[in-house]
């Protein structure tokens, strides 16, 4: 009888659990490991050994695989999302930054110390062309419609634009000293020029560029709020995160936050997490007032995601 | 301690990078090396307090049980800069400047190869879990590549050439361990790259384990009577062993005790002599008297000579 009974409470204790934790995924690039935190309490939840040097993340379209890049290791580690349990792993020639093309069709993949570019089928991760580029392809942003993928090329200070459907570039221009995080908004381009203090808004067709957004020295990346209502960039050097207007590209705030601001992840309720390269920490920043708190994570962290687990369960 | 150790090497390694050498790239437009940069701030400080660690462990050694007096200052000076220039960077920096169009080149062949170059992680899966069990098994793999390549140093009469600068010291200290040529340290470093592409590098998060290896092969010429004992003598190469390789009767192809860490190499190759009670005198009385008492600038020029001697087929060059 009273075995009966539990048997039918168990749907209701099920869901009388406590909600598993938001989760967050920090590459420490100089430990060569992942860690992967409760976002609420900032407590370890399970380190993950990579093989050297991971830098970039990107969640595959398919939502379940989170594909971790280890540059020195030469591979690619799968892991779920959810759980930070790694799945498998791809042995993909020094993979630094990487992206999928909107359309979820295909994998670009750039190698910064290999000065090469790869494109691989999303779908089974087959190599469908690797092009050799010259100095140093840094980051990439694609245009929309798939068709382009656009790389900051490190080395040359210039932007390299290339076709997806010939998997040939198209042209090559340049947009200052040592430009690094890029991302399309607005049928624009908008650049880090790390060698500088600003983003370079450079227009894709013109090859021009129309403007500067000036938000310290050492511009480096950018990424745009998930709701449309703000960008944010990091400058390395003067160790700032800026808040741009998306609509008319200025500054609407500056906050300074010592340690290097790096890559950004945002969380559901609007909060930002940075990793802070060289402090070896991530900052959890609040949009509305500027504070921040930090927390050692590693040495040297670099890419960082946000995954929401509570939403997803619901 | 060793979380304490990196941590500390780290804090210092980070307030340094942003606060002085990332300021000072940005204004001399070399932010493009900036990650380089911050690596060989790591590897400027690992050096600082790898020096410190040696000095401390085996400068009282060397006063408590010396195998000979200190009798030339100047000699142990000159290998004092080998030393600073090695371990502080200037000369990694050198070679980094000098070999990097030719090491993106060479990444870029070997990609465009389809070779993707394997890690012993990926050949022993089980290491995976286990990054300090792979350093290990990084440090023997790569001690056995070492064991050769001194081998070949003393085998082919160019490379002695170089090599011999090491040998000549008949001052030799704790100091003396980084005392090579600069071509030689480059062909170390391509030994190096060459079996990096067949089992990759060693994961580069053990910076005390890296430090302790630093130590003993510092203190294997440590001018200090020590031996490890009957089992000791066979698993750490020790100042009485490498003193033996050191040795007036060892030079060149003669040489005893080629192992950089782990003396069962030698034990392995018939190579090994275990006597536990000969210190003997270092030096290599074929050499020029440039390489033993000359100055750093000099060692080199010299050295260089007579590797170009040796290629020409010139005896005595």
């Amino acid at each position: 009888m009273r075995r009966r009974a539990l048997l039918l409470a168990s749907p209701l204790l099920l869901l009388a659990r406590p909600a598993a934790a938001d989760l967050i995924f920090v590459l420490n690039s100089g430990d060569s490991s992942i860690l992967v935190l409760d976002a609420a309490t900032r407590q370890e939840v399970r380190r993950i050994p990579a093989l050297r040097e991971v830098h970039h993340l990107v969640m595959h379209p398919n939502g379940r695989d989170l594909l971790i890049a280890d540059s020195g290791g030469n591979e690619l580690l799968i892991v779920d999302p959810m759980t930070g349990e790694p799945r498998r792993r791809e042995r993909v020639s020094n993979p630094y930054h990487l992206a999928f093309s909107p359309d979820g069709q295909h994998l670009v993949v750039c190698s910064l110390r290999r000065n090469q570019v790869d494109i691989y089928q999303a779908s089974d991760l087959t190599l469908l062309a690797r092009l050799r580029t010259p100095d140093k392809p840094s980051h990439m942003a694609f245009r929309p419609d798939s068709k382009i993928v656009y790389v900051t090329l490190q080395g040359t200070g210039t932007v390299i634009a290339i076709s997806m459907e010939t998997r040939e570039p198209l042209w090559e221009t340049p947009v200052g000293r040592e430009p690094a995080g890029i991302i399309w908004h607005n049928d624009r381009l908008i650049v880090g020029i790390m060698g500088s203090d600003h983003f370079a808004v450079l227009n894709p067709v013109t090859k021009e560029i129309e403007r500067q957004i000036p938000i310290g020295r050492g511009a480096h990346t950018i990424f745009a709020q998930p709701d449309g209502k703000a960008l944010w960039a990091t400058s390395r050097v003067q160790s700032r995160l800026a808040e741009i207007d998306p609509a008319t590209l200025d500054v609407r705030r500056i906050i300074e936050i010592s340690g290097g601001p790096d890559c950004i992840t945002f969380e559901p309720d609007g909060h930002l997490w940075v990793t802070l390269r060289w402090a070896g920490r991530i900052a959890r920043v609040d949009p509305r007032t500027g504070e921040y708190e930090t927390n050692r994570v590693g040495r040297s962290p670099h890419g960082i995601f946000f995954q929401t687990v509570r939403a997803e369960q619901v | 301690m060793t979380e304490t150790f990196t941590r500390f090497l780290d804090d210092i390694t980070g307030w340094l990078f942003e606060h002085v050498v990332q300021p000072a790239m940005y204004a001399l437009g070399l932010m493009d090396y900036a990650e380089d940069a911050l690596d060989w701030v790591q590897f400027g400080l690992f050096g600082v307090f790898s020096i410190l660690v040696v000095y401390v462990v085996c400068r009282p050694l060397e006063a408590w049980r010396p195998v000979e007096p200190v009798t030339d200052r100047r000699a142990i000076r000159t290998d004092i800069l080998y030393t600073l220039l090695t371990r502080l960077g200037v000369l990694p920096l050198i070679a980094f400047v000098l070999l990097n169009s030719l090491s993106a080149w060479w990444a870029g062949t070997v990609a465009d190869s389809g070779f993707v170059p394997p890690t012993l992680e990926t050949l022993i899966p089980g290491l995976r879990d286990h990054p300090v069990w792979a350093f290990l098994l990084y440090a023997v793999v790569l001690d056995f590549g070492e064991y050769w390549r001194h081998r070949f140093q003393h085998r082919f009469a160019w490379w002695w050439a170089l090599h011999s600068i090491h040998h000549a010291q008949r001052q030799m200290t704790f100091w003396t361990d980084d005392r090579n040529h600069i071509l030689d340290e480059i062909l170390a470093a391509l030994w190096f790259g060459t079996i990096a592409l067949l089992i990759g590098v060693p994961p580069g998060q053990f910076p005390l384990l890296v430090l302790v290896m630093r130590l003993a092969e510092s203190l294997s010429h440590a001018n200090v009577r020590l031996s490890f004992g009957s089992v000791g003598e066979r698993l750490v190469v020790s100042p009485r062993f490498h003193r033996l390789h050191h040795g007036i009767l060892s030079v060149a192809e003669m040489g005893k005790n080629y192992a950089v860490l782990f003396p069962v190499w030698d034990w392995i190759f018939g190579t090994a002599d275990f006597r536990r009670d000969v210190f003997p005198r270092t030096g290599d009385p074929e050499g020029p008297e440039a390489l033993a008492t000359g100055g750093w600038l000099r060692q080199q020029w010299v050295g260089l000579k007579r590797m170009a001697g040796a290629i020409a087929g010139r005896s005595g060059a």
